[in-house]
């Protein structure tokens, strides 16, 4: 069920396969989507690789316990003042990853912690990343704004 | 992800061209992992031809530079492009890595 404001605008929408090797064909399409819709360099950066953590977070983690048939989907809307909104649907077992800690700075490359580092890239590249689950799905919101550009 | 290796001094320089991305990660990390194993001087990655990482490649290069720490060796990364060094510097591994 969308809950989309009445401003946003869907651009193109893709079913993504739940297994890893299917992120690269996600970013590319998201990639080509931008170039068409004349994103700022910066801003399609940031929403491929944004959009990369929360696939892989989805795909590693969401899928281990069910024995249902995976579903995941990318919506990309168009939102007022040049920002992009991309909507996250799975249906793989409840998961808030804006809620997530991130790894303290290590030091040393000896006390530095392997991973966790996702949602931090998430964090810095968007402008808001909001969460909700609703029918048995997950809805996890990326919104990037052409301000990533400066 | 295409790398080109070759010897310049006793180090095994690295040319990686590409995208770091997760389906690429592990097997970035197997090469790097290879080099590490194989040989017994520095490793100097250039990541001048890699246009985009996401934390699964930061993540390879973490596993490997531990490995080098582990053994003393030299581990340093030159070339990155402007938004590969935003990535490093959010993740905190500008300071984790010698980097020119």
């Amino acid at each position: 069920m969308s809950t989309s404001p009445a401003a946003d605008t869907l651009v193109s929408a893709l079913q993504v396969g739940a297994e890893l090797a299917a992120i690269s064909d996600a970013t590319a399409w998201l990639g080509a989507l931008g170039a068409r819709e004349g994103w700022p360099d910066a801003l399609r950066f940031g929403l491929e690789l944004s959009v990369e953590e929360a696939l892989t977070n989805v795909i590693s983690y969401g899928f281990a316990a069910v024995d249902h048939a995976p579903q995941i989907r990318l919506e990309v809307y168009r939102q007022p003042h040049g920002r992009v909104a991309v909507r996250l649907i799975d249906n793989g077992i409840a998961f808030d990853p804006t809620g997530l800690p991130e790894p303290d700075p290590a030091a040393s490359i000896e006390e530095a912690r392997i991973g966790g580092h996702g949602v931090q890239l998430m964090r810095h590249f968007l402008e808001s990343l909001s969460y909700r689950r609703a029918g048995g799905e997950n809805q996890l919101t990326l919104v990037a704004g052409p301000k990533a550009a400066d | 992800m295409h790398i080109e290796r070759d010897l310049v001094g006793g180090d095994v320089l690295l040319k990686v061209a590409g995208r770091l991305d997760t389906p690429n990660a592990k097997p970035f990390e197997a090469s790097l992992m290879e080099v590490v194993s194989t040989t017994g001087g520095g490793i100097v990655v250039n990541l001048a031809g890699v246009d985009y990482v996401s934390s699964s490649g930061l993540r390879a290069l973490l596993v490997a530079g531990k490995a080098m720490r582990t053994a003393k060796r030299r581990l340093a990364l030159e070339a990155l492009q402007p938004q590969i060094r935003e990535v490093f510097d959010i993740s905190g591994f500008s300071t984790l890595f010698e980097i020119s």
